[in-house]
């Protein structure tokens, strides 16, 4: 039998709301500095919420540079800039005898949206006839991840994965999967949502924001949590198989550990109130990693402050960890950057790196009352100092899609 | 006036295909000169039929290889 191929993280690039780089992510997330602010892409006079994880200094062309830009609607630039910063800081040198052996695969749910609102638009106010033909390749969901391609010079394969909440861990086994079975032996990993006042109305009328009913702030897992507060941005990690990564002298930042994923669609929009595909998941990831439960160092929630989301992550992570889950430190960055959708489990995976190698753990900002359903430690308000080898990352959300993976530091 | 719709043009072009309005002589070839691919000649057109409310017929487009021609023909169907 072929011995299972062995996968490492070499680089990342991160454009967040709190922090352009990986290095500025990371100092935001230590000091518990949050990236959500008043929106200013749009007005929002008409609805009774007005905050979002907007990233208001994003400037484009300081990473692509002028030309071509403007053929890129916002996903695409925010998803090409994360990826830039990823080839950098990966060492990677992308050529023409190594392109084929490199893929791109991004998780990304409602990036095309605003395409397709704009070009409606126009078909409605000029007439068919006239509307914007330059708008249109920019309506399929994998515009993003092929500009990517098109940009770097990547003839692998090329994927999307839209899966809702949990794109980013499903988009990070897809491409796992193709390294194991030799098929490739880098991939450029990707999450990314762009906010537009399409998605904001979508997720608003359907009574999802914190603030229609309650404060307007994301606080995981305290007991005023009402909704969430929606975020933007795109994190990107360079994943490869360890040989090709020790061939070429590459910098290693952790390593691919356990991962599973688990389908349990209840209702249209509702939590399954036994959890089941959550835990699932983390089985399946812990019992493909090599881990015990004790050596589990912190846990990423995907926490992000809807009432019962946070409710029944905790009530996953107790059924599955027994009495030892009342050990493990638990937060959620979602406190900061807000809900990023389907690129919130790659933030939560460039945290995670970020809590290895500068050894803390990000706090759950905006922790102040107690809810007796939430009672494990999810380290309120200031970050923890500590080592960190193991960490469980969770992705899930309504609507039925469940991740869990297991990152583990490189020795 | 004529004039006006020739600078609206050029802009137009500039724009779309991000070169520099003065290297947008009448003569320089879209395809050979300046790498205009079709997706790029299709963004042309699309633009230049919203702004004028006019529609190209296709066997039209491909005579369409450089700034004075696209002038010429938008001269031609404006009157």
């Amino acid at each position: 039998m072929m011995k299972d191929r062995q996968i490492v993280i070499t680089g990342l690039g991160v454009i967040a709301p709190n922090g352009l780089g990986k290095d500025e992510f990371w100092q935001a997330l230590k000091e518990g500095r949050t990236g959500i602010k008043s929106i200013k892409r749009f007005d929002t006079s008409e609805f009774k919420c007005k905050l979002a994880g907007e990233i208001q200094n994003f400037k484009p062309d300081a990473f692509l540079g002028t030309k071509g830009l403007r053929d890129l609607e916002r996903t695409s630039r925010l998803l090409c800039s994360a990826a830039k910063l990823a080839i950098e800081d990966s060492g990677l040198n992308i050529d023409n005898d190594n392109t084929d052996d490199i893929g791109v695969c991004t998780g990304t749910t409602l990036s095309s949206i605003w395409n397709v609102a704009e070009f409606n638009k126009g078909a409605i106010h000029d007439g068919p006839r006239f509307t914007d033909a330059a708008l249109f390749p920019g309506m399929v969901m994998n515009a993003a991840s092929s500009q990517v391609s098109i940009r770097f010079n990547i003839q692998g394969f090329n994927t999307t994965i839209s899966t809702g909440y949990s794109s980013s861990i499903d988009a990070l086994k897809y491409a796992i999967d193709f390294i194991k079975m030799r098929r490739i032996k880098a991939v450029l990993v990707g999450g990314v949502e762009s906010l537009s006042l399409v998605n904001y109305s979508g997720f608003y009328r359907l009574g999802f924001f914190a603030g229609i009913n309650g404060e307007e702030v994301s606080c995981p897992f305290d007991k005023r949590r009402n909704g969430i507060i929606l975020g933007e941005g795109a994190a990107v990690v360079m994943i490869e198989d360890l040989e090709y990564a020790l061939d070429r002298g590459a910098t290693i930042y952790a390593r691919v550990n356990g991962i599973g994923n688990c389908f349990d669609g209840y209702k249209m929009g509702k939590y399954h109130p036994e959890v089941m595909g959550l835990k699932n998941s983390i089985k399946e990831a812990m019992r493909n990693s090599e881990l015990d439960v004790s050596d589990i160092d912190y846990i990423s929630a995907s926490a992000n402050s809807v009432p019962e989301q946070d409710k029944l992550e905790t009530k996953a992570i107790r059924d599955v960890y027994g009495r030892y889950a009342y050990n493990i430190p638990v937060s959620s960055i979602k406190s900061m950057i807000g809900e990023t959708f389907s690129a919130g489990g790659l933030f939560q995976i460039a945290a995670s790196i970020g809590s290895m190698y500068k050894g803390f753990i990000p706090p759950t900002m905006n922790y102040e009352m107690r809810d007796d359903d939430c009672d494990l430690d999810y380290v309120p308000n200031k970050s923890r100092i500590t080592r960190i080898n193991n960490v469980l990352i969770n992705n899930y959300g309504p609507g039925g899609s469940n991740a869990a993976f297991i990152l583990s530091k490189w020795n | 006036m004529m004039n006006n719709i020739e600078n609206e043009i050029r802009t137009m072009v500039s724009i779309i295909l991000e070169v520099p309005v003065e290297k947008l002589t009448p003569d320089v070839d879209f395809f050979k000169d300046l790498n205009v691919d079709s997706l790029k000649a299709i963004e042309i057109v699309a633009a230049f039929e919203k702004k004028y409310r006019i529609i190209v017929p296709e066997e039209d487009i491909p005579k369409i290889r450089n700034l004075g021609q696209l002038i010429e023909y938008t001269k031609n169907v404006t009157g």
